[in-house]
């Protein structure tokens, strides 16, 4: 379903500074599952999940997602596969501070032009199946860094992706916390999601949910495991 | 030299919209020469990013050409106390040079950036951008004649003097007087009986080639877009020649400004925004059938088409329903 | 459908991240509105005073004849009126006499005319408020006016005009003529000037060269003439005004371009989240666009208001030396409130269009932060 062949990314070419932060990669991931990269800080995994999240287009090699080949669309259809297909989480969960849990769970589908009150009906149904709707009209700044990190998921989730892609998603938690997150992660690949994870955490590449390990270094793919 | 607060107006607003012109064909022409979408250098996605500034400078510049138009419209139209003879719009437009010619090209200008906006909606709705390099051509065929635009207005508003006496609606129009210089005037020495039988031709003409363009006659594309112009142009005749008759009452008052006045309701706009709808969305529709060919429109390409030729359709019947409508009804007595 | 929909998002999403940061927005808005007001004060100022002096003259006669001797006006004689008459398509002839009067006690510079009137009681006089004010006179009180020949003659007020059009009557003192012969010394057989009405407004011009060759010595002046007149130098004034004012437009244009381009990093972190979660570069623009329109439409209107009270309620009292020039008995006159598309139009050219133009490519900057920034962050 996601495939990527002979897949680099450039950063400032023919520049002094050039640097390649993804070299020839050859991937293929289908199916329900959960895949971790792992890897030194610096090895290009948020590069590569930002590529395979349509956010940034390679300089060579093509990525195919379902069948189509996305590094020739125009940037608007891009954004339109990327907002159909993907959902994602970031290391600093990134929400929009100053407006309430539930408006930035809704944040992704106002491009969608879904009407008011689906959307709404479909925020607050993610936010209860999370145990956080009790939260919704709580600005998020005000908001600890479990429940944060629940919104963000719920944020994810709002436009129905078949794909979430997580960078570093335990990086600010605690341990009860990180377990919580990959028992909410397991939940989503039992009903149907694909989930790719970057992350040096033991607490995720380690956990028995996981189905494959990529491991990474200076942009290539150095080890796999199933 | 005229000073006046809408002068002022105007000049900027034609210098601010002649540099985003200027702004988005430099970016257009850039993107002709370096566009390689199978490319992911650097330089192709900045070319991207730009192709949004484009739309959205061109989206700005079209939006204010409407306003400008309507601006130049009314300001000649209030200026006209300050010529001798001068009674509306057609007075002023007459006094100093380039008036009729600055008018024409606000005309031309905003059915070409119509158009283009039609062209750049289409692009959109592929994922390849299979348009790119046409529509930037086009953009730079736009974009002298906003300068052109910007010049001749200034030329114009320089060479107005006050107290220059004028031929105004009055005698401009009759068809009894010397004609004088206008090429308004031209229009209404010819016979109102051919006029109209061109008028409803036209529309019955662009009708038909309308539907059978919009049930799928592809071929007709290029036929429709000249019918869509053709019925746009014979309108503004026939507004000119006849119809203001119509809706003045008055057998000798042929000017097509007034009726944009509150005596007449307002009605002009109206009229006026049909057509302009109505030529931008048939012509835009027929231009547009070449591209069926490609791949990645013949999906998207038929739909918007089929909306235009609608749109088109829809805004000339009514046209032609009010114009009829207030021939039957009004109480002008022309003997003939 | 889906497009009010998606509209309605932006739209509130735009208004509350302009609230999140009221205090950056706050300074833009006023100065915004400082500019409108200034703009629109000048433009209202100068329509309205314009629209005053056609009402001025739409009473006014058609053409009026003076005499001329040795290139000064002079008294015109009785019978020259009856020479008139003659002329094919004159209407009406009649003697007019007006007179400027300096009032030592309130400094101030009167009109005085005398109208025949039926019943118009002798030693009575009707003036316009402003010399009301000025002369601290009010119904029933005598005042006194200096004549010709020194010595001073009372006459009772016997009533102010009503403030239907102060710019007209503001400067007037009314009285009969036989009073006004006594006052200034004006032998019976003379008039001010000569006022002819003319039906036909085409024929204007043939009565008024008619005129010339009938009476050498005399000076037509039309009526049109002295609306075009007025007509230019009030556009030419606030045309003038307006391009001083450039320079404060420009200044505005500065600080709206470094408002936008210095975006906050919270700003360009919202942007690039909504970027990585699913927004276009297109739909940002259209967010940013809306976050300008109603910057824009909420300074636009405000500043119009503004001046709409300070030209029309407030007697425009910041620009009134400036713009009017006239002499100081018109210490507040109220405008007739007037407002038109067109001034709003000719307004948007001159504030919104230039903010908005200088925005666009900033937002766009702005809108064209790449998406995978949010996972750097
Ligand atoms: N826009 C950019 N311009 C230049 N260099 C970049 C850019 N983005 C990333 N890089 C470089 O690419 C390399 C790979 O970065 P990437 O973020 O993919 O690493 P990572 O494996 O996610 O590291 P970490 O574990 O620290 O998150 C880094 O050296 C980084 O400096
Ligand atoms: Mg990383």
């Amino acid at each position: 379903m996601i495939k990527l062949t002979n897949v680099t990314k450039v950063f400032n070419k023919n520049r002094p500074n050039e640097f390649t932060a993804v070299r020839n990669v050859d991937l293929e991931i289908s199916g329900s599952s959960i895949t971790v990269f792992k890897g030194p800080s610096g090895s290009g995994k948020t590069t590569l999940l930002s590529l395979i999240g349509c956010m940034t287009k390679p300089t060579t090699g093509r990525i195919y997602i379902r069948e189509e080949e996305i590094s020739s669309l125009s940037d608007r259809f891009l954004t339109d596969i990327r907002r159909k297909t993907f959902g994602f989480i970031f290391q600093g969960l990134n929400l929009i501070r100053g407006i309430t849990a539930l408006e930035n769970v809704m944040l992704p589908g106002y491009p969608t032009g879904e009407t008011n009150c689906i959307l709404r009906g479909k925020a607050i149904h993610l936010l209860a199946s999370l145990n956080i709707a009790h939260k919704a009209e709580s600005k998020v700044e005000l908001l600890s860094g479990g429940e944060a990190q629940r919104i963000a998921i719920a944020r994810a989730l709002i436009n129905e992706p078949a794909i979430i892609i997580a960078d570093e998603p335990t990086a600010h938690l605690d341990t009860r916390l990180s377990i919580d997150f990959m028992d909410n992660m397991e939940k989503l690949k039992n009903s149907g999601k694909k989930i790719l994870l970057a992350s040096h955490d033991p607490l995720v590449y380690a956990s028995e949910i996981v189905d494959r390990i990529i491991e990474m270094r200076d942009g290539l793919i150095t080890k796999e495991q199933a | 030299m005229i000073i006046d607060p809408a002068v002022i107006a105007l000049f900027t607003g034609s210098f601010l919209v002649s540099l985003i012109i200027l702004i988005a064909s430099w970016l257009g022409l850039q993107i002709v020469m370096f566009w390689n979408l199978q490319c992911g250098s650097e330089k192709q996605l900045e070319l991207e990013k730009w192709t949004y500034l484009v739309s959205t400078l061109m989206a700005y510049a079209f939006g204010f050409e409407i306003l400008s138009l309507f601006l130049f419209v009314y300001t000649t139209d209030s200026l006209h106390n300050l010529f001798i003879g001068a009674m509306c719009a057609a007075g002023t437009l007459n006094t100093g040079t380039f008036g009729y010619h600055t008018l024409g090209i606000k005309i031309l200008i905003l059915i070409l950036a119509g158009v283009w906006l039609v062209m750049n909606h289409v692009d959109g709705q592929a994922g390849d951008y299979p348009l790119i390099r046409k529509k930037y051509i086009f953009l730079l065929v736009i974009a002298p004649l906003v300068l052109l635009e910007g010049f001749l207005q200034s030329a114009y508003f320089l060479s107005l003097k006050a107290d220059v006496i004028t031929s105004c609606c009055g005698s401009l129009f009759s068809s009894s007087q010397t004609y004088g210089e206008s090429p308004l005037s031209l229009m209404i020495g010819f016979p109102a009986g051919y006029l109209q039988a061109a008028f409803y031709g036209s529309a019955f003409l662009s009708s038909g080639l309308g539907f059978f363009y919009y049930r799928g006659f592809n071929k007709l594309g290029w036929f429709f877009t000249i019918s869509s112009t053709g019925f746009f142009l014979i309108s503004v005749f026939s507004l000119i020649s006849f119809v203001s008759l119509y809706f003045y009452e008055l057998p000798t008052h042929h000017c097509p400004f007034c009726i944009l006045q509150r005596e007449y309701y307002f009605i002009g706009y109206l009229l006026y925004g049909m057509l302009f709808g109505g030529v931008i969305s048939g012509a835009g529709a027929g231009i547009l059938s070449p591209f069926r060919k490609i791949g990645s429109l013949q999906g998207p390409l038929p739909i918007v088409q089929r909306r235009l030729t609608m749109t088109s359709l829809f805004l000339n019947f009514f046209f032609v329903a009010i114009v009829t409508w207030q021939m039957w009804h009004s109480n002008l007595v022309i003997d003939r | 459908m889906l497009w009010i929909e998606r509209q309605r998002y932006f739209i509130d999403f735009a208004l509350s991240s302009l609230m999140r940061r009221w205090r950056k927005n706050i300074a833009l808005v006023i100065v915004y509105t400082l500019v409108v007001f200034i703009l629109a004060s000048i433009v209202f100022f100068t329509q309205a005073i314009k629209r005053e002096a056609c009402t001025v003259l739409e009473g006014s006669p058609d053409i009026i004849v003076q005499r001329l001797v040795a290139g000064r006006q002079d008294l015109i004689p009785a019978r020259y009126a009856d020479e008139l008459r003659k002329i094919t398509g004159v209407s009406e002839v009649r003697g007019r006499l007006w007179a400027y009067y300096f009032d030592p006690a309130s400094s101030a510079n009167y009109t005085v005319i005398s109208t025949e009137r039926p019943g118009r009681d002798e030693g009575c006089v009707l003036m316009g408020q402003g010399v009301a004010r000025s002369m601290h006179a009010g119904k029933g009180d005598l005042i006194a006016i200096r004549g010709h020949d020194g010595s001073y003659q009372s006459f009772e007020v016997k009533d102010t005009f009503s403030s239907g059009s102060e710019l007209v009557s503001a400067d007037l003192i009314e009285m009969s003529g036989k009073d006004f012969r006594g006052l200034f010394g004006i032998q019976e057989a003379y008039f001010t000037d000569i006022t002819m009405k003319v039906r036909n407004a085409q024929e204007r011009t043939v009565v008024s060269r008619k005129v010339l060759n009938i009476l050498p010595d005399t000076r037509p002046i039309l009526r049109d003439e002295i609306l075009r007149t007025y007509e230019t130098a009030f556009a030419w004034r606030s045309g003038i005004l307006l391009i001083i004012f450039t320079g404060s437009i420009l200044a505005f244009l500065i600080f709206a371009w470094d408002k936008a381009t210095s975006l906050s990093i919270e700003e360009k972190r919202e942007i690039g989240i909504l970027k990585a979660i699913g927004w276009d570069t297109g739909e940002v623009i259209v967010l940013k666009s809306w976050e300008g329109l109603i910057i824009s439409l909420s300074s636009f209107l405000a500043g119009i208001i503004f001046a709409y009270i300070h030209v029309f309620f407030a007697s425009s009292t910041i620009f009134e030396p400036v713009l009017k020039g006239w002499a100081v008995v018109y210490p507040r006159f109220r405008l007739v409130p007037s407002i038109d598309p067109y001034q709003i139009t000719t307004l948007l050219f001159l504030t919104v269009l230039p903010y908005t133009i200088a925005t666009i490519i900033p937002s766009w900057i702005a809108s064209a932060i790449e998406p995978d920034s949010a996972m750097r962050l």
